[in-house]
């Protein structure tokens, strides 16, 4: 079933990850809005600015590439200050309206990643610093994003002080910045997918209704069907005023125009500890079965250096097999190779651990499951649920946003480096809550108990802080421990905001919004 | 009392009313109530020093949960259908409201043995803190000592319709030193991973001795923990 989606309506980062269009540099502003009259007419000024979804390209319904793209997002405060009707606002979702930092305890944002350690711009509630709006500013090279910032900045001047740019955002050396820098990683002077611990990032991302995409990428992204295929899934999980997997309109704000074609945006900038990191390798790779390398794929469910998928290269053999077949492989046929698979012939977990970070955030079909007859074997199934990934489908989440940062240093987990993570998604308590507490955080799901996400768990010394990597139920090999594994990702901020349509954006700018 | 028996494991369901008295401006439901709270906020339960007890708990009822008026049967059907009955008619056939003639103190708890054996040993380890809360209760002014507690116990008793015991039915002690040895074990394996043989050998060696598996008493988890110390 096709469906046409109003793109001209919709912002352009939901149904683009501008890094993967040629926009390898990006800026992350943070605003705060002190008069709602001289916000709302700071917005209008903007809202021709703002990109949106309409495909790209040189036919006659083509919109023009831009060489800097601007997007808006407003937090639960931000549409207060904008002097939104009380019953819209109290219309939101409590996650919504109580903010990140609030819900701490839900995202695991404790110890090291508990808000008082953010950055400055996230604690400074009073004397009109609270944050309200996200700008985000990506750019095809650095002279359209100066231009682009310089740009936006006048406007904000221009609005006399309804709208102020928030400084805080710490950067490197410990400057505190009035902006969030965000950028691809470069190796040997050429643009890689790559994030701070080496891996190839960015691949996966969820295929839904009415995205204008090539039809063969939802194999992998979409849903996973009882007959092999794949479906894309439903417009409502990632967009208000669609239908959902649930054939229901998701919970969204009142009146339907201010929620509709718009959807949650979760921000959050992650440290990387890289020194622990690489120590971690280090020690418990020295020891490993198949090497280092294979280990540091398993705690991802990917190879670094390529992304292939450990469930189709689960060893050095057949990953040296998939390399040449890569090599020789096209585009499409590449990522295919990338994306278009499922843990069916995994349900142990001996290629793809358990406890894998792709597993743990995606585990596509592996929950339709019941115990196999020998120790450790876990079989298909099949047929359990309406659709193999029932219980996946309804968690699923874009992912946008891009590394920031230099790693070259790798001796000290003090540097200033990590990745700045926008996940969208029609519902935040369900699907991104959801899966940071009980699938990264928790291991439950997967019959691993407290056992958390290797890269992303919130870990402290007061649990126990190691995995375990399966083996195969039927084989002689036995499973193997990885140990005191440290605190790999700090958060050091983040909130959650709402993307408006431009409809929205235009109503709420014209102080339109009426709920009755 | 068949039904509360599964295996060597039973369940034990008391309901006793409380007297609508009042003290300190406060009924002593409320003042149940408050001291029940109270056992939840201690870093362990009393209930913890009872021995034999897999899990147990306590709640005040106060009454049976009313949702809408009931249906008046062949009336309601018949005033749809046809306007003949009037309407006093069909109000006059609804049956009326349930109410309890208490309020109830619900004690349950899932036990390993004789429930004769763990009435006397709750009275034995706990008779103080048992006396706070069904002090306040009808027929409690007659228990002054263990048998004539159990006797109060067995007039409150009711028969389950349906029992599963969540774990096996050994005795507590012999669950809190199972999961003790699997808790202690993980450990050991996860440390040993890398040893050769013999040094395995010499570690297992060592590891039984610390844990001593045939001795239940010690050491081991002790009853009521919430968590396990690393």
């Amino acid at each position: 079933m096709t469906k046409a989606l109003d793109l001209c309506d919709i912002q352009g980062n939901v149904v683009r990850a501008y890094g993967r269009f040629g926009f390898p540099i990006a800026r992350y502003l943070l605003l705060n809005v002190s008069n709602g009259w001289g916000g709302r007419a700071w917005l209008t000024e903007m809202i021709p600015y703002v990109t949106n979804s309409a495909t790209w390209g040189t036919g006659p319904d083509d919109a023009k590439r831009p060489k800097a793209t601007l997007n808006i997002a407003i937090n639960h405060a931000g549409l207060s200050a904008l002097e939104l009707p009380l019953e819209s606002l109290n219309s939101f979702s409590t996650e919504f309206s109580m903010g990140m930092k609030k819900r701490k305890d839900i995202t695991g944002d404790v110890g090291a990643s508990s808000p008082e350690h953010w950055d400055p711009v996230w604690n400074d509630d009073a004397n009109h610093k609270a944050v309200h709006i996200l700008l985000t500013l990506n750019a095809i090279t650095p002279h359209a994003l100066e231009n682009q910032y310089q740009w936006v900045t006048e406007q904000i001047e221009g609005s006399k002080g309804a709208v102020t740019l928030l400084d805080g955002h710490r950067g490197p050396n410990g400057q505190l910045l009035p902006y969030q820098e965000a950028h691809i990683i470069f190796e040997n002077g050429l643009p890689t997918s790559k994030e701070h611990f080496g891996y190839t990032d960015g691949i996966g991302d969820p295929y839904f209704e009415g995205i204008q995409d090539a039809p063969e990428r939802v194999a992998g992204r979409g849903k996973q069907m009882s007959d092999g295929t794949w479906q894309p899934l439903a417009t409502g999980e990632f967009l208000h005023g669609h239908l959902d997997e649930a054939k229901e309109y998701p919970p969204a704000a009142a009146p339907i125009l201010l929620s509709r074609n718009g959807t949650y945006l979760v921000y959050r900038k992650l440290h990387q500890n890289v020194a622990s990191f690489d120590t971690l390798l280090a020690r418990e790779g020295a020891t490993y079965p198949g090497g280092a390398e294979l280990m540091a794929a398993k705690f991802v469910g990917r190879w670094r250096d390529n992304g292939a998928p450990l469930v189709n290269a689960h060893d050095a053999t057949s990953k040296l097999q998939w390399d040449a077949d890569f090599a020789k492989a096209s585009v499409d046929e590449k990522d295919a190779m990338l994306s278009n698979f499922t843990y069916d012939d995994d349900m142990s977990g001996a290629r793809c651990p358990l406890s894998g970070h792709m597993r743990r955030v995606n585990p596509r079909a592996s929950l339709e499951i019941k115990a196999g007859t020998c120790p450790g074997q876990f079989l298909r199934n099949e047929g359990a649920f309406d659709t193999p990934g029932a219980l996946a489908n309804r968690r699923r989440i874009l992912r946008r946003g891009l590394p920031y940062g230099d790693s070259a240093k790798r001796d000290t987990d003090q540097g200033d480096h990590g990745v700045i993570m926008m996940m969208l998604n029609a519902d935040i308590g369900r699907q991104y809550e959801f899966v940071q507490q009980q699938w990264v955080n928790y291991g439950n799901d997967f019959r691993e108990a407290n056992d958390k996400d290797v890269i992303l768990g919130n870990r402290s010394k007061h649990v126990p802080n190691s995995v375990i990597h399966q083996a195969d139920p039927e084989g002689d090999a036995p499973p193997r421990f990885v140990r005191n594994i440290p605190l790999l990702v700090e958060t050091r901020g983040g909130d959650y905001f709402f993307v408006p349509s431009l409809t929205a954006l235009r109503l709420i700018a014209r102080g339109l919004i009426d709920p009755t | 009392m068949n039904r509360n028996k599964s295996g060597n494991a039973y369940a034990l369901t008391m309901l006793c009313p409380i007297k609508p008295g009042v003290e300190g401006n406060r009924i002593y439901a409320d003042l149940i109530r408050d001291q029940l709270e109270s056992w939840n906020m201690a870093s362990v339960s009393p209930m913890s020093l009872v021995p034999n007890t897999y899990l147990c708990r306590f709640f005040v009822l106060d009454d049976i949960y009313t949702e809408s008026l009931p249906g008046a049967g062949i009336w309601d059907a018949l005033s749809d259908i046809r306007l003949i009955p009037s309407n006093e008619q069909r109000l006059a056939a609804l049956p009326h409201t349930d109410r309890l003639q208490s309020r109830y103190l619900v004690f349950t708890s899932n036990l390993h043995g004789d429930v004769d054996d763990y009435l006397h040993g709750m009275w034995q380890s706990i008779h103080v803190e048992i006396n706070t809360i069904w002090k306040y209760c009808y027929g409690f002014e007659n228990v002054n000592d263990e048998v004539s507690f159990v006797a109060y116990a067995k007039k409150c008793c009711l028969d389950t319709s349906l029992f599963f015991v969540g774990s096996n039915d050994d005795s507590l002690a012999a669950q809190l030193k199972a999961l003790y040895v699997k808790q202690e074990f993980s450990r050991f394996a996860q440390e040993t991973q890398d040893l050769s043989a013999s040094q395995l050998r010499l570690a297992y060696t060592a590891f039984m001795q610390h844990i001593k598996p045939r001795d239940v008493e010690q050491p081991t988890w002790m009853a009521g923990s919430t968590h396990v110390d690393l």
